[in-house]
């Protein structure tokens, strides 16, 4: 769908799933390296355990469908190419670094270009000198105060979420900004922020306390239900279910009756549990009409349910009957799951100097004039230096070989 | 300079959040969202709270202006036919149309895609619901963003070894989806200005948050080893690179100076068993963790949270509270970014919700406003762009079509 449109971007962590999307919907996306590599080839994990400037499994996650190029942007010949490079490419993506500085400040780039500039926290005011660390971003969101068990520290994702929030959140600036020119013909710059991105994930956290309710903690939700502390995930016979037992009112109340009425088929719930109406509980606990202990009951019944079958059972029976529950799937489950699979999400790409094939992930949509293909692995480094060097900024042979003698290729 | 999508229609047929989150990105950039809801069924996030001074209310979710803020609202019952009639003349009108409902609804209702697209062929549509429109388990499952990040992989990878996973915070896929709904959007939008062609996107819920995770898919895929949760924060390649408990009921501090620069710092402030010899390169660090994170704990257990964070700021070691609502409420980047805007309800008075999450030079968001009421804009709509008469709105009221 982006057939027509060209991205380079200067990688960093932050970038990288902004100009992948991009790429995934079309677009030809050149990443710029230093000449050691971008710092997003040193994140973990790496393949078979082995670190290594082509070995990083987030690299190849976030690169594929993209070629590389390295250029020295500290040199002047480096800023110079890239001035080139740039006339005829529509949108820069690039990542600014704790202060502000970014490193496209002081080129001279046409007005039509499209620059994005995807930062931690912000370019200016107060944290805009804050490091933008993954741990920090995501600490500085809301987010990781609110999981996690009251008696233990707070959990942050394993997996870095302020590069995927940060990255996404570009992506969107960035196709802004081209509609923006469709219709002018004139660029712009965007400025994207991991932290405010990644504030999304927080929910309504960040506005709760500007509309006069108390602080919301882990250990207790003053001013929201004492149905939070129900616990959602359930052990089953092979694993985990996630199973939504307060849900009440008339849009998701019903979800709970029949899962209250299977459960007594199943014989984990008494019969009264299964007939009382679960799409009024919430009201009628208020007036007495109903008490929280059938509500215990009735999660005590869905545990021992839970333990009694497997999540491909459990899930079948969510299916059939509509039910608020789900498998909690780790990476095997998805890699095996028949849904994904037949519906299409997984595209093969080599990965690695071994060139070991995998199913990647890319079709995050469907389209029904499109089709997201990984027409290429993610790129090793410089590997396409020479090819868009000569054929984008006229670059004679002897002239690549001089950039590379000078290290700025 | 205008918005980038000023006199773009978008007709939003989604509620709770997923939809309504893709709708407010559209309202932001300048796009005419019209959102439709029925009082006989109204939008579930309307009952969620958070709500204006904790009482709750139709019009009192700051949840729900959160996500609808600048839209307007028609109530259309749409499962009558005249009401179905009404959908489709704003059908005519809107470039895109978004929709929510479980699989398998639009189509009953004669709603869907391979309907629309009949009547207009420029039309682009997006549904989003957990497992997408297609595949052996699409039809039938339907739910909320929670059901979604289980089957992502990521609600499994948080939580500590020792006990069950916890899971993520709330329906987390509500928020990662919208990115791939919207970027989906906008590209098919660039397409259409160029051929004219519309598009038909749907986008599951679950394959949008492993997009999110998925570092740890390949490490399955490649490795062979399924990712597990470690509960812990911070990474097991750094140190000290984590969180430190400070005073206060469940007051925390992320610290990373694992980089040579800020954990000179670091120990310069902190100072004790931090300048042991044994703490001096990162490997020493990486095999004394645990005593260093007990000496860095110790340091931080007494204090308050925001002044060791002003603290290590200062010396140079990068640290940022683990923050809690309030803190965010306060927070002064926050603030100078204007993230938090004023909005007035007639029922519900002020409050604050977010503005947009990135900013545009030359063509910035629309102001933010606050979300619709049930039906605010019924007659309006129905006058300016479905171009009925007065009498004919009244009799389509009387025979219950608009509630």
């Amino acid at each position: 769908m982006l057939h027509d449109v060209r991205v380079l971007e200067v990688s960093a962590p932050a970038t990288m799933l902004a100009g992948s999307i991009l790429a995934d919907l079309g677009a030809d996306v050149v990443v710029v390296e230093p000449p050691a590599g971008s710092p997003a080839r040193r994140l973990e994990p790496f393949l078979d355990e082995i670190p290594g400037i082509e070995r990083s499994l987030t690299w190849h996650a976030l690169n594929r469908n993209k070629r590389a190029i390295t250029l020295d942007l500290d040199s002047i010949d480096g800023r110079n190419l890239f001035t080139t490079l740039a006339e005829k490419f529509d949108i820069v993506i690039e990542s600014a670094a704790p202060g502000g500085c970014a490193p496209l400040d002081g080129l001279k780039l046409s007005a039509k270009t499209i620059r994005c500039t995807v930062g931690g926290f912000a370019r200016s005011g107060p944290k805009s000198d804050y490091a933008s660390s993954d741990l920090l971003v995501m600490a500085s969101t809301g987010t990781p105060a609110m999981s996690g068990d009251p008696d233990r520290p707070p959990l942050f994702h394993p997996v870095p979420q302020s590069i995927m929030e940060g990255g996404a959140e570009t992506a969107i600036a960035a196709l802004a900004c081209l509609l923006a020119r469709d219709r002018d013909g004139e660029g712009q710059q965007a400025e994207i922020s991991e932290r405010i991105a990644a504030m999304m994930s927080a929910l309504s956290v960040p506005i709760a306390i500007g509309a006069g309710n108390p602080e919301i903690t882990r250990s207790g939700t003053a001013g929201l239900s004492p149905d939070a502390r129900i616990p959602s995930i359930f052990e089953c016979a092979d694993g985990y279910m996630i199973v939504t037992v307060p849900a009440f009112g008339p849009s998701f109340g019903p979800m709970t009756q029949r899962l209250a009425k299977w459960a007594a088929e199943e014989g984990h719930v008494s019969r009264d549990i299964a007939e009382v109406n679960w799409i009024t509980f919430a009201a009628d606990v208020r007036t007495k009409a109903a008490s929280p202990a059938q509500l215990m009951a009735l999660v005590k019944g869905v545990a021992s349910l839970c333990r009694s079958k497997t999540k491909a059972e459990l899930s079948a029976a969510a299916r059939k009957l509509g039910l608020l529950a789900a498998p909690v799937m780790d990476m095997k489950d998805v890699a095996e799951s028949e849904q994904y699979r037949e519906r299409g999400l997984w595209t093969p790409v080599r990965i690695g100097p071994d060139g070991r094939e995998i199913d990647a992930p890319a079709r995050f949509a469907q389209f029904s004039n499109f089709t997201i293909e990984t027409k290429r692995a993610a790129p090793s480094l410089s590997q396409h230096t020479a090819e868009i060097l000569k054929t984008e900024a006229a670059i004679s042979t002897s002239e690549l070989q001089a950039l590379f003698v000078h290290g700025i290729i | 300079m205008s918005a980038p999508l000023a006199g773009v229609h978008v007709l939003d047929l989604s509620w709770v959040m997923v939809g309504p989150v893709s709708g407010r990105y559209l309202a932001d950039l300048g796009a005419d969202v019209i959102k439709v809801e029925s009082r006989g069924r109204i939008d579930p996030l309307r009952t969620l709270g958070p709500f204006k001074d904790g009482k709750p209310g139709p019009e009192r979710s700051v949840s729900y202006h959160n996500l609808n803020a600048g839209k307007r609202c028609v109530a259309i019952n749409l499962k009558e036919p005249r009401g179905r009639d009404l959908i489709l003349r704003l059908v005519d009108w809107a470039d895109v149309v978004l929709e929510s409902f479980t699989p398998g609804v639009l189509e009953s209702l004669e709603l869907d895609y391979a309907h629309l697209k009949l009547r207009k062929s420029c039309l682009i549509m997006a549904s989003t619901s957990i497992l997408g429109q297609t595949g052996p388990h699409a039809k039938g499952t339907s739910g909320v963003g929670t059901m979604g990040a289980a089957m992502s992989g990521a609600s499994f990878l948080l939580g500590w070894p020792d006990r069950p996973p916890f899971g993520t915070f709330g329906p987390w896929t509500d928020g990662v989806a919208p990115r791939f709904i919207v970027t989906s959007i906008l590209a098919a939008l660039h397409r259409r200005s160029i051929t004219g062609e519309g598009c038909y996107i749907d986008v599951a819920q679950a394959e949008a948050g492993i997009q999110f995770v998925s570092p740890a898919y390949y490490e399955y895929a490649a490795n062979g080893t399924v990712p597990m949760r470690r509960g812990t924060a911070g990474s097991p390649l750094r140190s000290p690179h984590g969180i430190y408990p400070c005073s206060g009921d469940d007051r925390w501090i992320a610290i990373d100076a694992s980089e040579r620069d800020h954990w000179e710092a670091l120990r310069d402030v902190i100072g004790g068993l931090l300048k042991e010899s044994k703490f001096d390169t990162l490997i020493g660090r990486l095999r004394n963790r645990l005593e260093l994170d007990n000496a860095i704990a110790d340091w931080t257990r007494p204090q308050d949270a925001e002044a060791v964070e002003r603290a290590l700021h200062l010396a140079g070691a990068p640290a940022h509270v683990v923050s809690r609502g309030g803190d965010l409420a306060r927070d002064q980047h926050l603030r100078f970014a204007n993230h938090f805007r004023t909005i007035t309800d007639p029922v519900m008075g002020e409050a604050e919700i977010e503005g947009p999450r990135f900013e545009l030079r030359r063509t910035p968001h629309v102001g933010t406003t606050r979300g619709p009421r049930i039906g605010e804009h019924t007659g309006e709509v129905l006058r300016g762009v479905c171009n009925l008469s007065d009498d004919e709105i009244t009799e389509l009221e009387k025979a219950g079509i608009l509630t």
